[in-house]
Order: C-alpha cells, then sequence, then structure tokens
C-alpha cells in the first residue's frame, strides 16, 4: 500500500489515473449530450462546431458522444482482460519456480510463443471462437498470460535464493507457505506495474481488433470502429473522424504507460 | 571455427524440426477452437447438408482426431498445406503469391525502425539529462502510445491530403497501371531489374507512407534499449581511458554505439518475424496485397486451411530467422560463447 501511495504522489500520476477513470466511466457519470449509438444525431460528416464538439461522422453520430461512450466499452474490456490475464498467469508463474526443469521447458515453448505476430493470434481467436465480447478477454489473456508467468518466474528465481527464504526452509514451512507468504508479497509491485502495461497494450489490441470489425456490433461504440469508419475521410480531408477517438487511444495509453512507469520507477529505488 | 561454436548450431539446427512439429500442432488444434459444428460455422445456416457433409468430408470431420492429426502431419511432410477454401487454390501457392510483397515492406519497416530507433537513442545517450534528451524520451512516449494503423491514417491526411507529397492509398501500382514482369514478386526489385523506372518511382512514393508508418512506431523501442546501452558504454571505465589517451568525444561515442549492436540485432529479428503477420492491418489500409492482409482475411472468413498455412509458414521463418539470430550474435558476441 505505501507503494500505491508513493507512486501517486507524482501529480502527472495522478492526472493520468484520473483520466482514465473518467473514460472508463464516462457513459454512465457523464451527461452525453447525444445518444451515442443513434445515427443522425446531426448532419453528416459536419466538422467540429459548438453543437457537435468533435463534428459528426457519415452517419450523422455525434463523435463527441460516441468518443466518450467508446471509453466505457474500451477501457473495462481491458481491465478485465488484464484481471483475466494477471489471476492466471501470476500463480502458473509462481509454479514455475518450484519446478525447475519442467519450467524451464515451458518457458522455452512460451518463447516461441511470443515471437507470433500478436495481434493477429487475437484476430485467429476471436475470429474462430465466435464474435463475442467474453472472446476478446480470451484473447487478450491468451496473448499476456504467458507475459506474467515470465515476469513472476524471473523475480521468484531471484527471491528463491534470498535468506529469509532459507530461514522458512529450515523452520519447516511447507513450500506453499513459501510461495503465498515470503514469494507472492515480492512479486506485489512488478505485477502491478505488469498489470498497467498490459492495459495499455489491451486497449491498443482492442482498437485494432474493432477496427477489423472484430468483437464488436454495431452501432455500439468503439474506438477502433470508429477509426475505422473515418479511415476512408482521411484522404479526403475530413480529419475529425479519425483524430478524436484517436487521441482518446492515445492518451488513454500513454496515461497507463506513465502509471506503469512510475511504479516501475518507485521499485527501482 | 572452435568446436564449441560448432557444437551450440548444431543442437539448434535439431530444435528445429521439433518445433516445427510444436508449430503444426498447434495450427491442426486451432480447428478445435471453432465452437459447435466448423462445418456449419464456416458456410452460415443457409448452406444444403450436401455442401455441409460435403465439407465436413474435405476438414476430415468424419474422422478420429487422432487420424486426422496423423493425415494432417503426413500431407505437411509432402509439403502440401491444403486448398484454399476461398480461391480453391493451393494455400502454398497464395502464400508465395503474397509473401514477396509483405518482405518487402517488412525489411524496408525494419531497418526503418533501426535508423529512427538509434538515432533517438543516440541523442538522448549523448545529451543525457539535458534537454534534447527530454524531446527525444518525449518521443519515444509518443510512438510507445501511437497504435500504427492511427499513425498510418494521419500520415495518409498529412502527407497525401494536405501536402500531396505521395500518391493515393489505393494500392502499390495505382489504376491502370501494369505491374512489371514478374522475377522475385517484389515490385520493387522487378521494377528495377525491368528498368521500368516510372513504375519504380510510383512504388517507392506508395511504400514510403506505410514504411514510415511502421518504422516510427517500432523505433520506441530500439531508441529506449540504444539510449540505455550507449549511455552505459559512455559512462563505462573503456569510454574513460579512451578519453584519456585523447580519442576524440566522437570516436568515443562510435565505440559506445558498437555496444548497442546485440540488442538492436536481437530486436531487430525479433520485429521483423512477428511484422510478417503484424503488419496486416497496415496493408489493408494501403491495398498492399501481403500476405499478413491475405491471413487476416483467411480469418475473418474462417477459411481453416489458409489459417493453418499460414500459422506453420509464419512459424518456419521466424524459427529460421532466430537461428540466423543465433549464429550472428555468436559470432559477434565472444562472450556468448565462452560461457
Amino acid at each position: 500500500m505505501r507503494l500505491a501511495r508513493g507512486a501517486l504522489q507524482a501529480p502527472l500520476v495522478l492526472l493520468a489515473c484520473l483520466t482514465v477513470l473518467v473514460l472508463a466511466t464516462a457513459q454512465w457519470t457523464l451527461p452525453l449530450p447525444y445518444n451515442p449509438i443513434m445515427p443522425g444525431a446531426g448532419p453528416p460528416l459536419r466538422p467540429p462546431s459548438a453543437a457537435h464538439w468533435f463534428g459528426t461522422d457519415r452517419f450523422g453520430f455525434d463523435l463527441f458522444s460516441r468518443t466518450l461512450a467508446a471509453g466505457s466499452r474500451d477501457i473495462p474490456l481491458a481491465i478485465s482482460g488484464t484481471l483475466v490475464s494477471a489471476l492466471a498467469g501470476v500463480p502458473l508463474g509462481l509454479l514455475a519456480v518450484t519446478r525447475g526443469r519442467a519450467g524451464e521447458l515451458l518457458m522455452r515453448g512460451l518463447d516461441a510463443f511470443q515471437a507470433f505476430p500478436l495481434v493477429v493470434l487475437a484476430v485467429a481467436v476471436v475470429a474462430l471462437t465466435g464474435n463475442r465480447l467474453e472472446n476478446v478477454v480470451l484473447a487478450i489473456a491468451i496473448i499476456n498470460v504467458p507475459r506474467f508467468m515470465r515476469l513472476v518466474r524471473a523475480q521468484g528465481l531471484s527471491i528463491r535464493e534470498a535468506r529469509f527464504i532459507e530461514a522458512a526452509q529450515t523452520y519447516g514451512a511447507s513450500w506453499l507457505r513459501i510461495l503465498l507468504r515470503h514469494v507472492l508479497p515480492n512479486v506485489y509491485g512488478v505485477v502491478i506495474a505488469q498489470c498497467s502495461l498490459t492495459a495499455a497494450h489491451s486497449i491498443v489490441v482492442i482498437a485494432a481488433l474493432s477496427f477489423l470489425g472484430i468483437g464488436i456490433s454495431p452501432p455500439a461504440a468503439s474506438w477502433g470502429s470508429m477509426i475505422q469508419a473515418g479511415a476512408q475521410n482521411m484522404a479526403t480531408g475530413q480529419w475529425w473522424v479519425v483524430l478524436f477517438p484517436g487521441l482518446a487511444v492515445l492518451v488513454t495509453v500513454a496515461s497507463l504507460n506513465a502509471i506503469a512507469e512510475a511504479f516501475d520507477r518507485r521499485l527501482a529505488q | 571455427m572452435d568446436p564449441t561454436f560448432l557444437r551450440l548450431i548444431g543442437l539448434r539446427l535439431l530444435a528445429i524440426p521439433l518445433s516445427l512439429l510444436v508449430v503444426a500442432t498447434f495450427a491442426f488444434a486451432l480447428v478445435a477452437l471453432i465452437p459447435g459444428d466448423p462445418a456449419v460455422q464456416i458456410l452460415g445456416q443457409f448452406a444444403t447438408p450436401e455442401e455441409l457433409d460435403r465439407l465436413r468430408a474435405e476438414l476430415g470431420l468424419d474422422r478420429t482426431a487422432a487420424e486426422r492429426y496423423v493425415i494432417f502431419i503426413g500431407h505437411l511432410l509432402e509439403g502440401d498445406l491444403g486448398t484454399s477454401f476461398q480461391s480453391r487454390r493451393p494455400v502454398l501457392e497464395e502464400i508465395g503469391r503474397h509473401l514477396p510483397a509483405t518482405v518487402e515492406l517488412v525489411v524496408l519497416a525494419t531497418f526503418g525502425a533501426v535508423a529512427i530507433g538509434l538515432v533517438m537513442g543516440g541523442i538522448g545517450a549523448w545529451y543525457r539529462g539535458r534537454w534534447p534528451d527530454r524531446v527525444a524520451s518525449g518521443g519515444i512516449t509518443l510512438f510507445q502510445s501511437i497504435p500504427d494503423f492511427l499513425l498510418a491514417l494521419l500520415l495518409i491526411f498529412a502527407l497525401f491530403f494536405v501536402l500531396r507529397l505521395v500518391p493515393p492509398p489505393v494500392g502499390r501500382l495505382g489504376f491502370g497501371a501494369s505491374a512489371p514482369p514478374a522475377v522475385t514478386g517484389m515490385l520493387l526489385v522487378d521494377s528495377l531489374l525491368a528498368g521500368q523506372y516510372a513504375t519504380f518511382r510510383r512504388v517507392a512514393a506508395a511504400s514510403l507512407l506505410p514504411v514510415l508508418a511502421l518504422s516510427v512506431v517500432y523505433s520506441a523501442y530500439i531508441a529506449k534499449i540504444s539510449r540505455t546501452t550507449i549511455s552505459a558504454a559512455l559512462n563505462s571505465d573503456q569510454a574513460l581511458y579512451a578519453r584519456a589517451c585523447g580519442l576524440s568525444e566522437w570516436k568515443v561515442f562510435g565505440y559506445a554505439l558498437k555496444q548497442a549492436r546485440t540488442p538492436i540485432l536481437t530486436y531487430g529479428a525479433i520485429l521483423f518475424g512477428s511484422l510478417i503477420g503484424g503488419a496486416a492491418i497496415i496493408e489493408t489500409i494501403f491495398a498492399w496485397r501481403g500476405v499478413g492482409e491475405w491471413a487476416l482475411k483467411s480469418m475473418l472468413t474462417l477459411d481453416v486451411p489458409a489459417i493453418q498455412g499460414f500459422v506453420i509458414v509464419a512459424g518456419a521463418i521466424t524459427l529460421v530467422l532466430y537461428l540466423v539470430l543465433d549464429i550472428l550474435v555468436l559470432l559477434l558476441d565472444p562472450r556468448i560463447r565462452l560461457q
């Protein structure tokens, strides 16, 4: 907890946390000027104006309402994917610490897996399992579980040699107790930093998936599908359709990266 | 050649067939992800029973999983990756047709990423802690946070719509132009070989945006590691000694740069491998007709043999790439050989 408080003290990090929180809950907490899933809220393809702050797209969707509503879908989705990855990856990584040779072999196998293009893998998983939200979470988990495992294992292996583990072994603590009481508390910090990084990366993966029309059912809004809807307009000069959802992705990812870096800096001290 | 070196390479070579078998098994298992009856999922609800039966026979769903696996591996050993459901052509032929364009894109993007990353990392290390370092770090953070397809679209607006510096994103040749006679399948190389310089210029101009978008986004990591390695090398005892001997600061920087080559080579190879499929969205935006775009289309239409073929070919390319990488790293860095 002291770690969390220390990381939060930096004003920039606090701002980053707030930004993510606001974008993640805007649909329910902020009064949106228009219904985000109603086409024809205004005339089509109009630039930003007093009535439509972010302009409208070719269906007349109000882009301001839609950008905020999309965040309330994409961010919770990214966070659930991250939590599932951590909940599966951390215990598996801890187990790999106790099993020396088998753990080594497992990690070797995962290395090869990491080299595969991840977005393509995510597309394959969602396309094959069916176009549903829980499958997007599954795809994110498949991509990220190995990362958590590798991280926890590396951290755990360095702690395993510590004096206090030796001490615990001398008074006859079981390996389960050693893992949970002595190793786990020492990997919390890196796991939290990794969660923030994973959430940032998941935002990009979800945007890429919905850009391709995967894991999203129209007219529901998602940053990726909004960027896709405006992709053609970029060559004809209607920049606002892509820019605002794009900025939302950029700001969210940069905020999550900043939070991760703040945690890393604290850990390094 | 010393024997340890040869032994290490030999071990890696022996591991390749085994790794390929793992990749093939993974590709085989992908079909098992499809929930319910794969034939219905692939053909849709309006397929006739005869069509469904034919597809089931083609997928081998009337056999047990073990039989299917043996047949699958058997075909693979004969170099047969099956026939695409969509195009009705051999998967291997389809991949051969689409791969050269992707290789062109990925080679250019990897070199671009290394160049941009080295410059930014070098600036960061040289001016460590001063304002150019902070500007470079800000740039790296920005590059790290932007999805490649978003940057590509912003570049289309800026460089095509506003400045008219590049041709419109409607494909590599534009409308009505004919491709140069295929030798390598790579348009940039083929147009030069055929002496069609106008075509070459058109293709090169059309390559600018996708290459730039990928290079900039993926330069972030290279910039980070080169900043760390180079600045550590600049503060090392060797650098102090070199300065004491009266070498110019530029010479010292040159030596420091040398230390960054192993991590950059490693990341460059990983980047190259992952972009073979990972550039798919960029390929789609620019109508590049590469293998990533093709694989993506196959996935969206549940073209099972095509998906499996892509997984196997991408896996094989990655394995060969890592072998070459290991050999290069061993040659460049004698410390690893001594371990």
